[in-house]
């Protein structure tokens, strides 16, 4: 701000009178940039192109075509009226009126007629406030960033060792943190069965890297044989499900930590089935916590869709129709809606070789939903 | 004519608006600017094709432009008229219209008054 001398913050004033219009921009047009609007659909439409650049909009309520409250209603329904703060002016100076306004979400209400000093203070003092919470913001998201940085890096660490004794692509556990994290997107937007948070879906995510840790324990002649495992090599294989819980139970530290509890159930339930019919536990619909179902799935979609010493890759298509159609196991029929809502984005975002997971955004998702909720 | 006797002749309160707007530099360019604005005119024209939705507007806009100006007389005569237009017609309409007229005319020729002598 103050280091950008020539900067000068945007102001849209909206008002049917050009002589308020003028009152008001002979005021404030040292300091900013004056936008005029005449009305309310004018406001919008400056509004749909500028709300990125806009600091404060300067608001009249009885206009024609729409009115100050048709506005409002707007920038609620498209969400400007968290970044960009609005302050009232009128003449309808009844409680209904204000009380109605403030309801809609403005920062000030000023009555006319007004006096030049206390809107000019109003004004910088607004635009202020509103610059500094966005750097701050900004500093958190950035802290939570670093912070979440450090332990992701070490996850994954982690599971690509497990992955390269396994013989498997290391982008495995990528691929499975992606579609996990897709996947309980589309969950959340279509049910309230399982009531997460944003921090919830980041930290299930996090934790499906580690689903295949016991994966360790198993003998490599196993782990990476050609062909199909005998009865009682398939008896060993299923262990790594135990294995993986165990060694997470058996840690020295951190043992209520969430991330540590909830890579317990991925590692020992991702390999359940919807109809009971799976192992270790043989537990049954949504006996398997949601964070296993989810884990599940991706993990049978990211085996169908790359190849192994045993298969050769399915194509995305076949790969979701097998899923839907039941040959690789029984889901969860909402997770299934999930997969095929999230379809399209998934094979988009698995076209490059590399899927970069976005921490970065899921880390302004947290963030938002700590101010708004 | 100076600008405070032209307040006194439109029957405003100078030092109310000099308290508020602060310059007389702002105060003069924007009543001279009051000549400009179209609202009287959408007032007539509307309240003549029965277009009460549009003469409230017009109304509300003149005593929002005389609130801040000042221009007390004419203030309270359009605040009337406002109200008495908020639900549409009512039978004050005609009654308050035609005050608003003569201070709207007392208003501008205080105005052009003072507009003559700054030429």
């Amino acid at each position: 701000m103050s280091e950008n001398k020539g900067y000068k913050p945007s102001i849209l004033i909206t008002d049917d009178s050009e002589m308020n219009r003028e009152i008001l921009t002979d005021m404030l047009e040292d300091e900013y940039t004056i936008m005029e609007a005449e009305d309310g659909v004018q406001a919008i439409a400056i509004l749909e192109e500028h709300a990125e650049e806009i600091s404060l909009v300067l608001l009249d309520i009885v206009m024609p075509n729409m009115d100050g409250f048709g506005v409002l209603k707007i920038m609620n329904q498209r969400n400007w009226i968290e970044h960009v703060p609005v302050i009232m002016i009128s003449s309808e100076s009844s409680a209904s009126h204000i009380e109605r306004a403030y309801a809609l979400g403005i920062t000030d209400f000023i009555s006319r007629p007004f006096d030049a000093v206390i809107v000019h203070r109003r004004v910088v003092n607004t635009i202020l406030l509103y610059a500094k919470q966005k750097k701050l913001i900004e500093m958190v998201e950035q802290q939570i960033y670093e912070k979440e940085k450090q332990s992701d890096m070490m996850i994954n660490i982690l599971s690509h060792i497990v992955e390269f004794r396994n013989g498997e692509s290391s982008l495995h556990v990528l691929h499975i943190h992606t579609l996990t994290e897709l996947l309980l997107q589309h969950l959340i937007h279509f049910t309230d069965r399982y009531p997460l948070t944003q921090s919830e879906i980041n930290l299930i995510s996090t934790a499906s890297a580690l689903h295949d840790i016991g994966k360790i324990g198993i003998p490599s002649e196993i782990l990476n044989k050609p062909g199909r495992l005998t009865d009682e090599e398939f008896t060993i294989m299923k262990t790594h499900t135990t294995l993986g819980a165990d060694m997470l139970s058996e840690l020295p530290v951190y043992q209520d930590e969430p991330l540590v509890k909830m890579a317990h159930d991925i590692c020992r339930w991702h390999h359940e089935r919807y109809d009971g019919r799976g192992y270790p536990d043989r537990l049954e619909g949504d006996d398997i916590p949601i964070a296993a179902q989810i884990v599940a799935l991706a993990d049978v979609y990211d085996a169908l869709t790359s190849e192994r010493v045993y298969k050769k890759a399915f194509t995305h298509e076949v790969a979701v129709q097998m899923i839907m159609d039941g040959q690789c196991g029984t889901f969860n029929p909402l997770l299934l809606k999930c997969l095929a809502e999230a379809a399209d984005v998934i094979q988009k975002e698995f076209q490059d070789s590399v899927p970069v997971y976005d921490n970065q955004k899921a880390m302004k998702n947290i963030v938002k939903e700590m101010l708004y909720k | 004519m100076s600008l405070q006797s032209c307040y006194i002749a439109l029957e405003g309160n100078y030092d109310d608006v000099i308290g508020r707007l602060r310059t007389e530099r702002l105060v003069r360019k924007f009543v001279l600017k009051f000549l400009d604005d179209p609202s009287y005119s959408n007032l007539c024209a509307s309240l003549e094709a029965k277009d009460y939705d549009e003469a409230f507007r017009a109304s509300h806009t003149i005593k929002g432009v005389c609130q801040n100006l000042s221009f007390t007389r004419l203030y309270q005569s359009s605040h009337q008229l406002t109200e008495a237009l908020r639900n549409g017609w009512s039978p004050e309409v005609e009654e308050l219209f035609s005050q608003v007229s003569a201070d709207y005319q007392q208003t501008a020729d205080a105005i052009r008054a003072l507009q003559a002598e700054g030429a």
